[in-house]
């Protein structure tokens, strides 16, 4: 199970109040006809979750399908972790 | 300028959420039975402050209003501001869905707007470190956003802006809307005003300025200590005349003059000049004579500084006729509301008129010499009111009084 995809899911599917189970990685934002103020909240949500900031051009953070977003968090995550390792020891 | 070269414009609607009541029927009862919403302050841990009362709205559920997903997008100031208009819209039976709304004007008044989402979203980020805001904060707390959500919910596509001019705000927003139907710019309007500033930030802030009273407000009384600081808002529906006559709409009363002023003298100490001004305006703009006027819903904030010079003002607008006016500050009971406080006072001035009946000054007990007129001491006075006044004025020395006269 991917993670990081499930919370992602679970943001959106809270946030623009769609089916979670209809919810699939090739499906276009477009398409799930999510509201300017819905696509806020959950950009805002991820931001909490992961602790991130995403960006706001489509260049750096391409918004097309899910799995667009999720492998732009995961790659978020991973800048972030490069930033500043975890120190031994610490949680 | 006299109410022959402009339209009529009638009262068709009232609205209000108040330390009296969640709704104008409850705060008219206690306006006109003497009843005051003062009481211990609860929004802020007393023990952090020196004054320690304040008039809440009460038993206030936002969620029995709005539901979890409205509420991200609405201030308290802009959730009063909703639950008044509703109110008032309602009351008047208009529907600006209609052709109506292009036609329809909203314009309300505020002080502070957003000042609790602000102050949230700071201690957050301030205090608590936080990383990130949450990104309605904007649109959220700016001032303009109650007068959005109005327009938004109602369907009003018609000029619609919001007003701040400190405590004077509701008043200038009302007489914006009001002239804007005398001339012929809108055929309807839902204006008043909003606040909601009650923080530990804002009280303080206010104690430091020493105007606050420890106990309770009395405003006109030489035992007056201060103000007392409130919230809410008032909404009133305005129509021309002629659209209200031909629908067979209920009218309370006519509002039939404005005016305004500027002191252009000390930011916090009012001037009698800058307040006489406004109020000899408002009597002009009216068509009526000064001593047509039965009643004035004063500013009476019950400071030191006010209540006499509003005393003075009164009597250089009037003359002699002052000493035949009735005159009460609805304050003592429902405290100061600051930029809403002209529009919770008109929903009173409009009842007030409408039924003949002339609210009190609460908490009067020892006269001041300063203050030598009839303060309708206590007890509400029965008695028909032809032309009344509503004055505020503002810190800054932004005067605005609204006529308005028993429809007939």
């Amino acid at each position: 199970m991917d993670e990081v995809q499930e919370k992602i899911f679970d943001i959106i599917a809270k946030e623009a109040r769609l089916d979670r189970a209809l919810l699939k990685p090739e499906e276009k934002l477009t398409d799930l006809k999510i509201e300017s103020l819905d696509m806020v909240q959950i950009l805002f949500g991820i931001e909490d979750e992961f602790d991130i900031y995403v960006p706001q051009d489509q260049e750096s953070f391409k918004l097309e399908t899910l799995s667009d977003v999720v492998s732009g968090v995961k790659r978020l995550i991973a800048e972030k972790q490069a930033a500043s390792p975890a120190k031994p020891g610490a949680a | 300028m006299n109410s022959s070269n402009g339209l009529r414009v009638v009262v068709t609607g009232i609205g209000s959420i108040s330390p009296l009541g969640h709704n104008a029927v409850d705060f008219w009862d206690a306006l006109s039975n003497g009843r005051s919403g003062i009481g211990t302050t609860t929004c802020v841990d007393p023990a952090l402050l020196n004054i320690k009362i304040c008039a809440e709205v009460k038993n206030y559920d936002p969620l029995t209003h709005f539901s979890d997903r409205e509420l991200l997008l609405l201030d308290r100031f802009s959730q009063f501001a909703l639950i008044a208009a509703k109110e008032a819209i309602a009351d008047s039976g208009l529907d600006f869905r209609s052709d109506l709304g292009i036609e329809t004007a909203c314009i309300t008044g505020t002080g502070a707007g957003g000042f609790i989402t602000l102050d949230e979203s700071f201690e957050k980020m301030y205090r608590q470190k936080a990383q990130r805001i949450h990104p309605m904060t904007i649109p959220k707390q700016m001032v303009s956003a109650a007068t959005s959500q109005i327009t938004m919910k109602h369907g009003i596509r018609g000029p619609s802006y919001s007003v701040s001019s400190a405590c004077s705000s509701a008043n200038h927003a009302i007489g914006d809307a009001y002239w804007m139907i005398r001339a012929g710019r809108a055929r309807a309007a839902v204006t008043g005003g909003s606040e909601a500033s009650l923080t530990l930030g804002a009280i303080r802030a206010w104690e430091s300025v020493r105007v606050m009273a420890p106990d309770t407000c009395r405003p006109f009384t030489k035992n007056r200590k201060g103000m007392v600081l409130g919230e809410g808002a008032g909404i009133v529906v305005l129509e021309e005349l002629e659209h209200a006559k031909k629908r067979g709409a209920r009218i309370y009363a006519e509002v039939c003059g404005f005016g305004m002023s500027a002191d252009a003298g000390d930011i916090v100490v009012p001037s009698e000049d800058g307040a006489a001004a406004a109020m000899r305006q408002a009597i002009k703009t009216s068509g009526l004579n000064a001593d047509q006027f039965d009643y004035i819903n004063a500013h009476g904030t019950g400071t030191g500084a006010n209540d006499g010079c509003e005393t003075r003002a009164i009597k250089k607008a009037f003359g002699e006729h002052a000493r035949k006016l009735a005159i009460s500050s609805t304050k003592s009971m429902h405290g100061h509301a600051l930029g809403g406080a002209g529009a919770i006072e008109m929903v009173g001035v409009v009842k007030a008129v409408a039924e003949g009946v002339m609210p009190p000054t609460a908490n009067y007990d020892v006269p001041d010499p300063e203050c030598d007129l009839d303060y309708v001491p206590n007890t509400a006075r029965r008695k028909p009111i032809h032309g009344a006044l509503s004055n505020s004025f503002a810190f800054g020395g932004l005067n605005a009084v609204v006529a308005l006269k028993k429809f007939s």
